[in-house]
């Protein structure tokens, strides 16, 4: 038998991407397809004799009851908020950071680390440094009448914005490492160019770095997005979600059904929710960028 | 880049070391605690200062097996990484190199399987790990963990290979070279700072993983991220038994980001894209 | 081992024999004296992280010296325990012999036969297990659901009002002995400008605030089930208590109170900051010491007043130790040989030497070593007395009804709601449960 270039090319490409297509189908898929079974049901693990098919009753629950509402809506705020945050002064950093000096490099090493500490401790850190009685921050502005009287996490007002300058502490240096890896590998002749034209500063970074930027951008703002949308441990340890329902978000509430109730089939429903949510996000980030990339690339 | 004057590099650099230290000051504080007596740690009003002590260690290790939660914890999050990178950088090779039209959406399903959040998947997996045996053991994490991060390699992986021109491979395979050889020899070696890109990804989400490994771990097979919410007591804080507990959780991963920080800023001119 | 067979091979057969017989029989006798029931037997426990933990740890070489049996204790906060041993309990996956039990969980160990059913073992060894030495309310509430012993009782402990006696003393004032007293006496003692606060409690959302206020809310005369096991979570007397609980915070605690749970609740306390505070005995110990404690010296350890005119009943709670069911019998007999082996008055008081903190048996209410290091027994001795295990409600449905309350009353005193619109919400939802 003889088959051409192409046929074999093509089988070769074919294996390779078998093995972590099986993988996923395997581990992730059939789970999530049970899930999706589960979220039919009224189905208690805790009491399995009370199970009954309820089609749609879950999802309708999620969208009417005013503490998941308000759940959902606090997600978005949060993710929004946060993720946006990340990428301005992430961007900032980086550009800070661009000039290649041992110094630099330095810097950008010790940066990262709140990058590496476990969100849960991230959570617990913060939760005892804004306490209002013995926290070493909360303490002071307390007691000087800025802000409220019982501490940043404790009142509806502040408390998820509390949050989100958490989630930007630790995850902007992330944010500043793939932003700085995407400007180190920004053809040179480019930028030089820019500089000769006399062009000022911030025109040099709209229209010169920015579009080239436009891949790294995306990622950062996918991976940041992904992850912002299900955040979990620093709300868990900081806030559980109160005061009331002022830090209630979708995973803190899935997996309190889920793992700590065992209602699979209404958590079930939850994580289905939050999985096309972040899909819907991801598209939206996907089609902007790439209109982004054709008005100003023109590709 | 152009001549730029000297002060404005000191201004630039003094700029970047106060926001460095912004943010390092909550790490301080948490490392600080692992040397203060108990009472010390809280007062009101906070005070700075304290008398240095190594009590909160001793307590650290005297209820953990500080040696084996570090080890799970490596064994956890290397061999997530190393399957990760194997399975999902052959596949986004694949995926990246195929003519195919569907293959972007290819590329973005996997994308989509890394959103996967856990509570939808982790009970039905929990009963899969029971029933093939793996319930308790670092394996049950690592291969939940590696469905997530190779998902996300693969994508990665893609983009990168994407943005590389097929010229090279395409020149090695006209030469005689086989299939398997154009990509491990000509394609692989382009795309390494992406690979360590990758790799630092699943090593951080591995290593800060909590929910997961909480769920599918026994004492035997717990990481340390597990054992910090422990070692914050119900009806006690014990402060000072985190902070020590935290610098077992935080100097590996600190060191391995500075080690692959390194060649991932340095060998990122080779093409993230 | 190479060598060995070896130089074996050298040797004459009949010597080989003689030798080898000599090894065998000082084998046999060395195992025999050895041997121990349990030899070669591990058994894990599920076990809280609290005053006890530590100490199962430090007892297990004393076990094993006894028994032969291997104690493995992984330590958990309060949410992973609950995950995962009702994990293991449903998925039938044999991760834990032996699991602590919160008190309140046992309807739901009772319903769905997470543990072994122990009543007959416990009829078999009543003599062996000094059961009369045992406080009929522990008992009950620490081990039994519906006349079955779903646990045994482990580490009970009492709810008792912890007092500054300087900062009484100093304004003329004796122990409340009334709740009206302590809400009066907590007013009164609150001085924000020092900051010096009159009382303490959890306010954080979930079980940290829900647990407390049902201790206020049994003392002030409300129950959070009617008599037949209904959910009455909006009856009057759970709204009026809920405002005293609100007006308490409000008026007498620090102003980061709203976000404490048990550790920032006792805290607090520690640091001086709070004159009163109504907390598990477990942590009484504490306060006189040094290491942690700035108030020590300072501290008094009364009963918690009840409402003018109700029936003294205090507050108890603990944790039981359960077998999980699913294990096979050799294991389920071990397990069990633990239990009367850690409940024994011997090991029991040794338990509580080491700073477990769960008083339980009679005979340690009187201990001469035990009251030397503990003075505030005799109070703990008064609570059992008249203890009351069930202003939780340990139904199947708690922790769901927890977790309203959780909501429900960090609401209020997050000022988002009134005491009556909270608690009708959350009757409301827990009907649905039932």
């Amino acid at each position: 038998m003889h088959y051409s270039f192409a046929n074999r090319r093509r089988l070769f490409l074919f294996l390779m991407a078998t093995p972590a297509v099986l993988y996923v189908a395997a581990v992730g898929l059939w789970p999530l397809a049970q899930g999706i079974g589960y979220s039919f049901y009224k189905y208690n693990l805790l009491r399995p004799a009370r199970t009954q098919f309820v089609g749609l009753q879950n999802y309708i629950d999620i969208f009417s009851d005013a503490t998941t509402r308000k759940a959902i809506l606090n997600t978005f705020q949060f993710t929004f908020f946060s993720v946006g945050l990340q990428l301005v002064l992430g961007f900032a950093l980086a550009l800070l950071l661009w000039r290649d000096s041992r110094f630099n490099r330095a810097v950008l090493a010790f940066l990262l680390i709140p990058s590496t500490i476990t969100p849960l401790v991230v959570g617990l850190i913060f939760k005892a440094m804004l306490g209002a009685d013995y926290g070493i921050i909360g303490y002071f502005l307390s007691d000087a009448g800025i802000g409220p009287r019982s501490g940043l996490l404790t009142d509806a007002g502040t408390a998820l914005w509390m949050l989100i300058l958490i989630d930007c502490w630790e995850w902007t240096p992330l944010m500043t490492l793939i932003l700085l890896a995407g400007l180190k590998s920004l053809p040179g002749d480019v930028l030089e160019a820019g500089q000769v034209d006399g062009a000022t500063a911030w025109q040099r970074f709209r229209l010169l770095i920015l579009p080239l930027m436009l891949p790294s951008v995306f990622l950062a703002l996918t991976l940041r997005t992904m992850d912002a949308f299900r955040v979990f441990d620093s709300v868990f340890v900081t806030t559980g979600g109160g005061p009331d329902d002022a830090t209630n978000t979708l995973m803190l509430l899935g997996v309190k059904e889920g793992l700590q109730f065992f209602n699979v089939g209404f958590a079930s429903a939850v994580g289905n929710v939050t999985l096309l949510f972040i899909a819907l996000i991801a598209t939206m980030l996907l089609l902007v960028v790439r209109r982004a990339d054709v008005r100003i690339n023109g590709k | 880049m152009a001549r730029v004057s000297t002060r404005r590099v000191v201004f630039e650099r003094v700029t970047i070391l106060l926001i460095t230290i912004l943010f390092l000051l909550p790490v301080f504080w948490l490392i600080s605690t692992a040397y203060k007596p108990s009472n010390q740690i809280f007062s009101a009003p906070p005070r700075l200062t304290f008398e240095p002590t190594f009590d909160q260690f001793r307590q650290a290790f005297a209820i953990f097996d500080v040696v084996s939660l570090v080890r799970s914890s490596l064994v956890i999050s290397i061999g997530t990484t190393v399957l990760s990178l194997l399975l999902g950088v052959p596949a986004g090779y694949a995926l990246a190199r195929s003519k195919s039209r569907f293959a972007p959406g290819f590329a973005y399903f996997f994308l989509a399987i890394r959103m996967i959040p856990a509570i939808a998947a982790l009970i039905p997996f929990y009963l899969l790990m029971r029933d093939i045996g793996l319930l308790g053991t670092w394996w049950a994490v690592i291969v939940f963990n590696t469905m997530l991060n190779c998902a996300f390699v693969t994508w990665m992986m893609f983009s990168y290979f994407k943005a590389l021109p097929p010229d090279m491979e395409e020149a090695a395979l006209t030469d005689g070279c086989t299939q398997m050889g154009a990509f491990l020899k000509v394609a692989v070696p382009t795309v390494r700072s992406g690979m360590i890109a990758c790799a630092l990804f699943c090593m951080m989400f591995s290593w800060n993983d909590f929910l997961h490994p909480m769920f599918l771990t026994t004492l035997d097979a717990k990481p340390i991220s597990v054992a910090l919410l422990t070692a914050y007591g119900t009806k006690d804080i014990t402060w000072g038994t985190l902070g020590a507990l935290a610098h077992f959780s935080t100097i590996p991963i600190v060191l391995m980001a500075l080690f692959m920080n390194r060649y991932f800023v340095q060998g990122a001119t080779n093409g993230v894209q | 081992m190479a060598n060995a067979s070896s130089s074996m091979v050298a040797a004459k057969p009949t010597t080989i024999y003689t030798l080898a017989a000599a090894v065998v029989a000082l084998m046999a006798t060395a195992s025999y004296a050895n041997s121990k029931p349990l030899d070669g037997v591990t058994l894990t426990i599920a076990s809280m992280n609290d005053g006890f933990s530590n100490v199962l740890v430090k007892l297990a070489p004393a076990f094993k010296a006894e028994t032969g049996a291997d104690l493995k204790v992984e330590i958990m906060d309060y949410g992973t325990l609950l995950t995962k041993t009702t994990a293991d309990f449903i998925g039938d996956t044999k991760g834990y012999d032996l699991v602590t039990m919160d008190i309140v969980w046992a309807g739901a160990y009772a319903e769905n036969k997470y543990s072994v059913d122990l009543t007959d073992r416990v009829t078999r060894d009543a003599a062996e297990l000094e059961l009369d030495d045992i406080y009929p309310v522990v008992l009950k509430s620490l081990g039994q659901y519906d006349g079955k012993y779903v646990a045994f009782p482990l580490a009970a402990y009492a709810n008792v009002l912890a007092y500054r006696k300087d900062l009484l003393q100093a304004a003329g004032l004796k122990p409340p002995a009334t709740m009206e007293d302590l809400v009066e006496y907590a007013k009164k003692l609150n001085d924000p400008a020092k900051k010096q606060y009159g009382f303490v409690a959890n306010g954080q959302k979930g079980p940290a605030v829900a647990q407390d206020w049902m201790q206020y809310n049994n003392q002030l005369g409300g129950s959070i089930v009617t008599k037949d096991g209904k959910p009455a979570l909006n009856s009057e007397a759970n709204i009026k208590s809920l405002a005293v609980y609100k007006q308490l915070f409000t008026e007498a605690a620090p102003p980061g109170a709203i976000e404490y749970d048990w550790g920032g609740r006792e805290e607090s306390f520690r640091q001086g900051m709070a004159a009163f505070m109504q907390t598990w005995s477990v942590g009484a110990a504490a306060y006189s010491d040094p290491k942690v404690s700035n108030i020590v010296g300072k501290v008094g350890i009364a009963v918690a007043p009840v409402s003018k005119g109700m029936t003294p009943q205090y507050g108890v709670g603990g944790w039981g130790l359960a077998i999980n069911a699913d294990v096979d019998k050799s294991k389920q007999d071990a397990a069990w040989t633990f239990i009367k082996w850690v409940s024994s008055k011997k090991i029991h008081k040794e338990f509580n030497m080491l700073g477990a903190g769960g008083f339980m048996r009679k005979s340690e209410m009187t201990d001469p070593d035990l009251l030397a290091k503990y003075d505030f027994l005799p109070v703990i001795a008064e609570t059992y007395e008249h203890g009351n295990g069930e202003f939780r409600p340990r139904i199947p449905e708690y922790p769901e009804i927890q977790d309203l309350l959780g909501t429900a009353v960090n609401s209020v005193l997050a000022g988002a709601t009134t005491p009556k619109e909270a608690l009708d919400k959350a009757q409301d939802a827990a009907k649905k449960l039932f």
